[in-house]
């Protein structure tokens, strides 16, 4: 049940050179979250930052009604809301959009989150394996300062990747897939990250026949399907990323 | 206290619940904002364009954000009239407020026969025509820009529907006024102003506008002196009602409208950021009034001489 809710902020702090974690209350009259809904947050009552931004759950805890995010502070909104402190009240409305389908287990998964493509793809991970569902999961970062430092993350066993190689394997998520990963047509690969490696994503798991899901980022003005702003192609046309997304067949994406 | 006002506004034949309605293009169809606004608080809902025949709309990006405002080029993107019929109908007429259809085609027949199809849909309360639409036939001009192609599709319309028309006019002329003479002479019961500014946002680094289609339209708290200023103008040059629009975030900007001399307000980019923003902003009006002794909301209109 979608809703738009003050939640109290239960923590606020910085995980990497540049990420950030913010964990807040969530009211159960909101329903649950599932992994790749998003939620958005008014970051100000100022006129500048206008809009909603949009964040994708990172974690969900039904029993402790505590929702988080991962974000990277990029420009005006995310600086504001770096500036959030434990029991401020923040402006959200979520659940928004669809999720994830969840691997029958007839294959193995396969997820993988390219820089701050980690939030959703994190929460995924930990919800497969809490459903007996085993899965690899894969993170790609720049360098050695951008790798998280939340107990979220380090348990979640990640494999890895770095562009300059100052940690675990030297190169992008696509390269690693590529060298490492086994698939056939009963895998399931899941990916949030930049588009080039969700496109290569994609190619990946067709060379195979394999199923893949990515979760796509577009500029979002209302966030709930009403303006028709945050579009992305399909296959059968133009589809809302907020409505029909932000999760997306990536075979059905025309990528540009 | 408890004094009660009396918040309806006529329109042509008929009467709106209340001033503050939801501007086109900013509200769906309705059911997208059901779980976060009560929509029977809303006096108005003004669908998305409705056109003729499906569009997809234009390629994206469709969306940047401005200072205080919003830049968009959705382009019209509807499932076109037969399926706002079949699909958005049906959900719309049981709402308790007013639904009105945004109507905007390319050419002068396109317009008629989507009021024609309109015309047979039970639970419509009335039309707004979107003009600010290119013309393929006049050279891609929009229609709003030309009082005698406003006046002479008015009064086409007129003949079609006995349903309150509202004429929605575009800022981007040189004197809105003559416009909106053009649309009380060709039969109009209202006229609806502002929609958006064009506006244009170059990405320096890449050397090329963000938008695909290069320029879009303003709108959000930034525009909204602009929307003051024309409503003020164009009431005092008309006699039908004005519905004032652009930028009202909360009661206090609605009632810069209505002391403008709006008879009645639509709330647009504000519903993307603060969803309640219809009913806030009628319980302002509201509070405003008991506070003024003022016990019909008509009488706001115009205070500002
Ligand atoms: C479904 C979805 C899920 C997302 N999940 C996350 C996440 O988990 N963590 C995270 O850090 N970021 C996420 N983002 C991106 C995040 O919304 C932007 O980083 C944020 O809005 C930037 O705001 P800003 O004011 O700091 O930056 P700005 O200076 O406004 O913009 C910086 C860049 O952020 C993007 N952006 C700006 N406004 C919006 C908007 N309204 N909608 C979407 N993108 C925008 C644009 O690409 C822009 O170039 C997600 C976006 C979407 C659409
Ligand atoms: C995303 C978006 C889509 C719009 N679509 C339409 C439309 O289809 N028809 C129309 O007449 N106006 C449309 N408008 C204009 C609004 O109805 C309104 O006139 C304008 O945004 C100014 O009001 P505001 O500042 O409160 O948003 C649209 C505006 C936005 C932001
Ligand atoms: S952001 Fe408005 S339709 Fe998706």
């Amino acid at each position: 049940m979608l809703k738009q809710l003050q939640s109290q902020v239960l923590s606020n702090r910085q995980i990497s050179a540049d990420f950030f974690e913010l964990s807040m209350r969530w009211d159960k009259t909101a329903g649950i979250a599932l992994p790749g809904q998003f939620l958005t947050i008014r970051v100000s009552q100022d006129s500048v930052p206008l809009l909603r931004r949009p964040f994708a759950f990172a974690g969900f805890d039904e029993p402790e009604q505590t929702a988080s995010i991962i974000y990277q502070k990029r420009g005006r909104g995310t600086e504001i809301l770096c500036g959030k402190q434990a029991g401020e009240s923040l402006d959200v409305i979520g659940p928004l959009g669809n999720h994830f389908p969840v691997n029958d287990g007839q294959g193995e998964s396969v997820a993988a989150a390219g820089g701050i493509g980690l939030g959703p793809i994190l929460f995924l991970v930990n919800y497969l394996r809490e459903r007996d569902v085993p899965v690899t999961f894969i993170f790609g970062c720049r360098n050695s300062s951008y790798i998280p430092d939340n107990t979220a993350f380090k348990t979640a066993s990640p494999n890895i990747c770095t562009d300059d190689g100052s940690v675990g394997f030297k190169g992008n998520t696509i390269s690693y897939l590529e060298q490492n990963i086994k698939i056939n047509d009963k895998s399931v690969l899941y990916g949030c990250g930049p588009e080039a490696m969700l496109k290569g994503l994609s190619g990946f798991a067709d060379s195979v026949g394999a199923a893949s899901f990515v979760s796509v980022e577009q500029v979002m003005a209302c966030g709930v399907g009403a303006c028709m702003g945050c579009v992305v192609k399909t296959a059968s046309g133009y589809a809302r990323s907020c409505k029909e997304g932000p999760v997306f067949s990536a075979k059905d994406i025309v990528w540009e | 206290m408890g004094m009660s006002v009396d918040l309806s506004v006529k329109i042509g034949s008929k009467t709106l619940p209340n001033p503050v309605g939801v501007a086109s293009g900013t509200f769906g169809y309705g059911s997208e904002y059901e779980e976060l606004l009560d929509l029977s608080c809303a006096g108005a809902i003004f669908t998305k364009a409705v056109t003729l025949e499906p569009r997809v709309g234009n390629d994206i990006p469709r969306i940047i954000e401005t200072p205080s405002g919003m830049l968009n080029s959705i382009g019209l993107a509807n499932a076109g009239v037969k399926k706002f019929v079949s699909e958005k109908m049906p959900y719309l007429k049981k709402l308790p407020c007013a639904i009105v259809a945004n109507v905007a085609g390319a050419t002068e027949p396109e317009y008629i026969q989507v009021v024609k199809e309109l015309e047979e849909a039970d639970g419509l309360w009335g039309y707004e025509i979107n003009v600010s639409c290119p013309n393929v036939k006049e050279g891609g001009l929009a229609f709003g820009t030309d009082p005698g192609q406003v006046e002479r599709l008015t009064s086409t319309l007129r003949k079609l529907t006995s349903r309150p028309l509202i004429i929605k006019l575009t800022p981007n002329v040189t004197d809105i006024t003559v416009i909106a003479r053009a649309a009380q002479s060709g039969g109009a019961d209202a006229v609806s102003l502002i929609n958006t500014l064009v506006g244009m946002v170059i990405d320096v680094k890449k050397k090329k506008p963000v938008l695909a289609a290069k320029t879009g339209g303003l709108s959000g708290p930034a525009v909204r002196p602009v929307g003051v200023a024309l409503t003020y103008r164009v009431s005092r040059a008309v006699s039908i009602p004005v519905i004032g629009m652009g930028g009202i975030s909360n009661a206090d900007d609605a009632l810069q409208y209505m002391l403008a001399g709006a008879s009645a307000i639509q709330i647009g980019t504000t519903n993307f950021i603060d969803p309640r923003a219809p009913y806030t902003v009628l319980e302002g009006i509201r509070e405003y009034c008991v506070g003024n002794d003022i016990d019909t909301v008509d009488r706001l209109r115009g205070i500002i001489s």
